[in-house]
């Protein structure tokens, strides 16, 4: 009998410490938000935004471990992250994306809700593009824009995609070419016989321009034909 | 009662006084001194043999995957693959782990009094040359590593671990280092052939030494060639031009000792069969004069599965087979025998005057080709132990006055018995166990009896260091210094191989020879990296014939009544099962250093780009 009410109470006891603990060691989730674009005078920049090709690094001091967290940018120029409140230190990563490596580093206070711009200085721009496709070729026209005066021109590209996510990667047709100046420059690419862009439902293209020695390209908007 | 108390509390205390008879003490068998080890001829080699079964890094014969991550081979064992970016970790090689072994090693070795000391001299020659082997593979990888010597650390509690984090060095510091400790091993080291060359002897260092030169020069020489060069501030990465020639210098030197004063030989015992002995060279072991270090394989224990997943289904001799796919793009690097354009590709005619080029045979467009290709690839029509490997996509019909292509299903016949589809495919399939690219891979493939079954395994070794590639060696690095002795090197492998020999050396074909006589020897990619070409190459567009996979797959024309019966057409395309392009970014040059590894020890920068 005495036993029996033993094992009750212990069992009473088990069943409510079960109900407890896990009070200390959890964090709530993070709360802020860091919001930002990538800019060159105020305006953003269109970039590869697949495959984690840009990414931004986030370092906060006062910690035992330097890892940095990584923001990936999206094809817009645009980066957004969740974090704890604090201040960070926001930086471009080495040798990575279209612009002159500088790797300045923005303060940033988050408590809330921040928005920042990364100015950054681009070796080349894009601006004034007309894409336009028919059965048998792709034609664009558009301006390459100097920014950089040392900078060369590695290659132009035109690309056809057919979802809205268009790069040097993601694509269903690129073609390349070398030998390219600076100012408007008028492409065209043969398409006849792809069966590829010939059968696609939807269809974006876009233009893009890599500069000697840079790890990515500068783009054009994305522009919907189909 | 209280007497029974007293009793057994005494024979307690008695008892608590006994024991430790002696029945356990036992000499511990897990845990040897250093006398114990070094007096046994037989522990130091079970001791050397675990070093060296942990230096296998790459690509290596013993992980087939590996083989399809360049433009060599394709994965054909199930669905598409994805892949087009490389790791950052990509064939990372990170092994402080071992360096502390070796060193507990020397430091036992050197304090011995058992041995005497030229016992002890080849000993140390081994286990530095290993040491000096993973340096060189950390090196390729990332750059300069911190370099430890001797030394071997130990760990107490509370001790300042700062002065234990060692700086890395710079990429020019690793390499010297790694080119130093060859060249003070090379004295130590015999000079005799080893059993199945799997113990490495004086020509093994000698052509580490070469290799790290040639890497060394070439990354001074291209990477400043760059429109951006890649290199950090402390030099870790990046070694300056001026060191090119130096360098370039010290490799030329160590590939001619081999040459001239070593007992290997450009194997050519089969003047009529150029490809098979080109195969015997590689992949046999019996009497190989051409194989300097090699990783080796032996049954019971140490055996891999290469040829078990890789056979052709024809020839399997377990469920497995058809892994790997070899592509179209290596293929048709074997140039022609009689091209005009010789140490260049030759591309494989597929159309004529508008419509299909008409062959007389499976095998016709591949076996006028570079000897080197039948040793490397089973293409359609070549055989494997003897027996025909039949590669047939389909048939090509006439119907109402075109051509029109049948395929079904494998092994599938017509009402008049003619084969449709081989056994082999190649086939249009997500399924496993059918070949997809039109060709298999013959190096390392193992002729041995029960090679290819799950339980046995083969004993293929794979050829670390080769004769032909002391010849490279040198060929490159006389060419990077202008002097007139790189083609008769450089013709010296292609006479041996039954290719015309050159009359004038230009760089491609120097990138093009290690192509065909070194394809699926880890060579590749390292070669793509330091020549600064691997973006140039492996550029992500999907409409490039070097970027992505390409297949070519061969049909019997079936057309009783034509000129054309019987004669065999080919079909060339984009590989479906790859339908990325192989994409090699700036980033890939060097691997990204571990964030754990700098947490660990701050002293570490990071690497470009990262």
């Amino acid at each position: 009998m005495k036993i029996k009410i033993i094992s009750n109470i212990l069992f009473v006891l088990a069943f409510l410490i079960s109900l407890t603990g896990c009070g200390k060691d959890n964090y709530d989730e993070p709360g802020s938000t860091l919001i930002g674009k990538i800019t060159y005078n105020g305006e953003s920049l269109h970039l590869r935004g697949t495959g984690e090709a840009i990414r931004l690094q986030l370092y906060q001091d006062g910690y035992a471990k330097r890892d940095p967290i990584s923001v990936y940018v999206g094809q817009d120029g645009d980066f957004s992250a969740v974090l704890f409140p604090g201040e960070y230190k926001l930086v471009t990563r080495d040798g990575n994306g279209p612009w002159v490596n500088t790797r300045d580093t923005v303060v940033v206070n988050l408590k809330g809700t921040a928005t920042v711009e990364l100015e950054v200085t681009p070796f080349f721009t894009v601006s004034g593009e007309n894409l336009t496709v028919s059965s048998t070729a792709m034609n664009a026209s558009f301006t390459i824009n100097q920014i950089v005066p040392t900078a060369k021109i590695q290659r132009a590209m035109l690309i056809l995609s057919k979802t809205q996510f268009a790069d040097d990667v993601n694509n269903l047709f690129r073609k390349d070419f070398s030998d390219i100046s600076v100012g408007t420059v008028s492409l065209s690419a043969d398409i006849s016989g792809n069966a590829d862009v010939a059968n696609a439902e939807a269809l974006y293209a876009r233009v893009g321009v890599q500069a000697v020695g840079a790890d990515q390209a500068i783009y054009s908007e994305v522009v919907r034909l189909r | 009662m209280k007497i029974k108390y007293i009793i057994a509390a005494m024979a307690t205390c008695m008892l608590s006084m006994t024991a430790c008879d002696g029945f356990l003490d036992q000499e511990p068998d897990k845990i040897m001194t250093d006398d114990q080890i070094f007096g046994d001829a037989v522990m130091i080699k079970s001791v050397l043999a675990n070093y060296y079964g942990r230096v296998t890094w790459g690509q290596h014969v013993a992980d087939w995957g590996a083989l399809t991550v360049l433009d060599e081979a394709a994965y054909c064992n199930g669905g598409p693959d994805h892949r087009s970016t490389f790791e950052d970790d990509r064939w990372r090689v990170y092994d402080y782990t071992l360096i502390r072994n070796i060193n507990q090693f020397l430091s036992g070795l050197r304090a011995t009094t058992v041995l005497k000391d030229s016992e002890k001299a080849p000993l140390e020659g081994e286990a530095r040359f290993l040491r000096a082997w993973c340096y060189f593979n950390m090196c390729r990888g990332m750059g300069g590593m911190p370099i430890v010597g001797d030394e071997v650390f130990d760990y107490q509690a509370g001790m300042d671990i700062t002065a234990i984090q060692y700086p890395r060095s710079t990429e020019v510091e690793l390499y010297d280092y790694i080119i130093k400790e060859c060249q003070e091993v090379y004295a130590m080291l015999p000079a005799e052939k080893q059993t199945n060359s799997a113990r490495v002897n004086k020509w093994g260092a000698k052509m580490l030494e070469a290799r790290s030169a040639l890497y060394a020069g070439s990354i001074a020489n291209y990477n400043n060639k760059m429109a951006s060069p890649i290199k950090t501030d402390g030099g870790e990465v990046g070694i300056p031009a001026s060191k090119a020639e130096s360098y370039y210098k010290i490799a030329l030197a160590a590939a001619e000792d081999v040459i001239k004063n070593s007992p290997y030989l450009l194997q050519d015992k089969r003047p009529d069969d150029k490809g098979l002995n080109f195969y015997e060279a590689v992949c046999v072991k019996d009497n190989n004069t051409e194989v300097i270090w090699a990783r080796d394989y032996k049954y019971p224990g140490q055996t891999h599965g290469f040829t078990t997943q890789n056979a052709p289904k024809s020839h399997a001799e377990d469920i497995d087979n058809s892994y790997l796919g070899v592509v179209l793009n290596l293929v048709e690097d074997y140039e022609l025998i009689n091209t005009s354009t010789p140490g260049q590709k030759s591309l494989i005619q597929t159309t004529e005057n508008g419509t299909y080029k008409f062959y007389n045979s499976a095998d016709e467009p591949f076996k006028d080709r570079d000897p080197r290709l039948w040793g490397t690839v089973i293409y359609p029509g070549a055989s494997f132990k003897s027996v025909e490997v039949v590669l047939q996509a389909g048939q090509l019909i006439r119907e109402n006055g075109s051509w029109d292509i049948k395929t079904g299903d494998l092994n599938s016949k017509d009402e008049q018995g003619n084969l449709i589809t081989s056994q082999n495919g190649p086939k249009e399939s997500n399924e496993q166990y059918i070949n997809k690219t039109g060709f298999y891979v013959r190096k390392y493939l193992d002729e041995t009896p029960s090679s290819g079954t799950r339980g046995r395994g083969s004993e293929m070794w794979m050829p670390r260091f080769r004769m032909s590639e002391a010849y490279m060696i040198a060929t490159e690095a006389a060419f990077e210094l202008n002097n007139d002795k790189a083609i008769d090197y450089i013709n010296a492998v292609r006479e041996r191989a039954g290719v015309q020999p050159l009359t004038t050396l230009v760089f491609d074909n120097i990138v093009h020879e290690n192509r065909v006589e070194f394809a699926f020897e880890d060579h590749r990619y390292w070669d793509m990296k330091r020549w600064r070409l691997a973006d140039k190459i492996w550029n992500g567009n999907n409409n490039d014939e070097q970027a992505r996979h390409r297949r070519l797959w061969p049909y019997k024309v079936v057309a009783p009544g034509d000129p054309n019966d019987g004669k065999w057409v080919f079909v060339e395309d984009f590989l479906f099962m790859s339908p990325n392009a192989r994409y090699f970014k700036m980033q890939n040059y060097y691997n990204f250093l571990d964030l754990g590894w700098i947490n660990n020890n701050p002293k570490l920068v990071k690497n470009p780009y990262q």
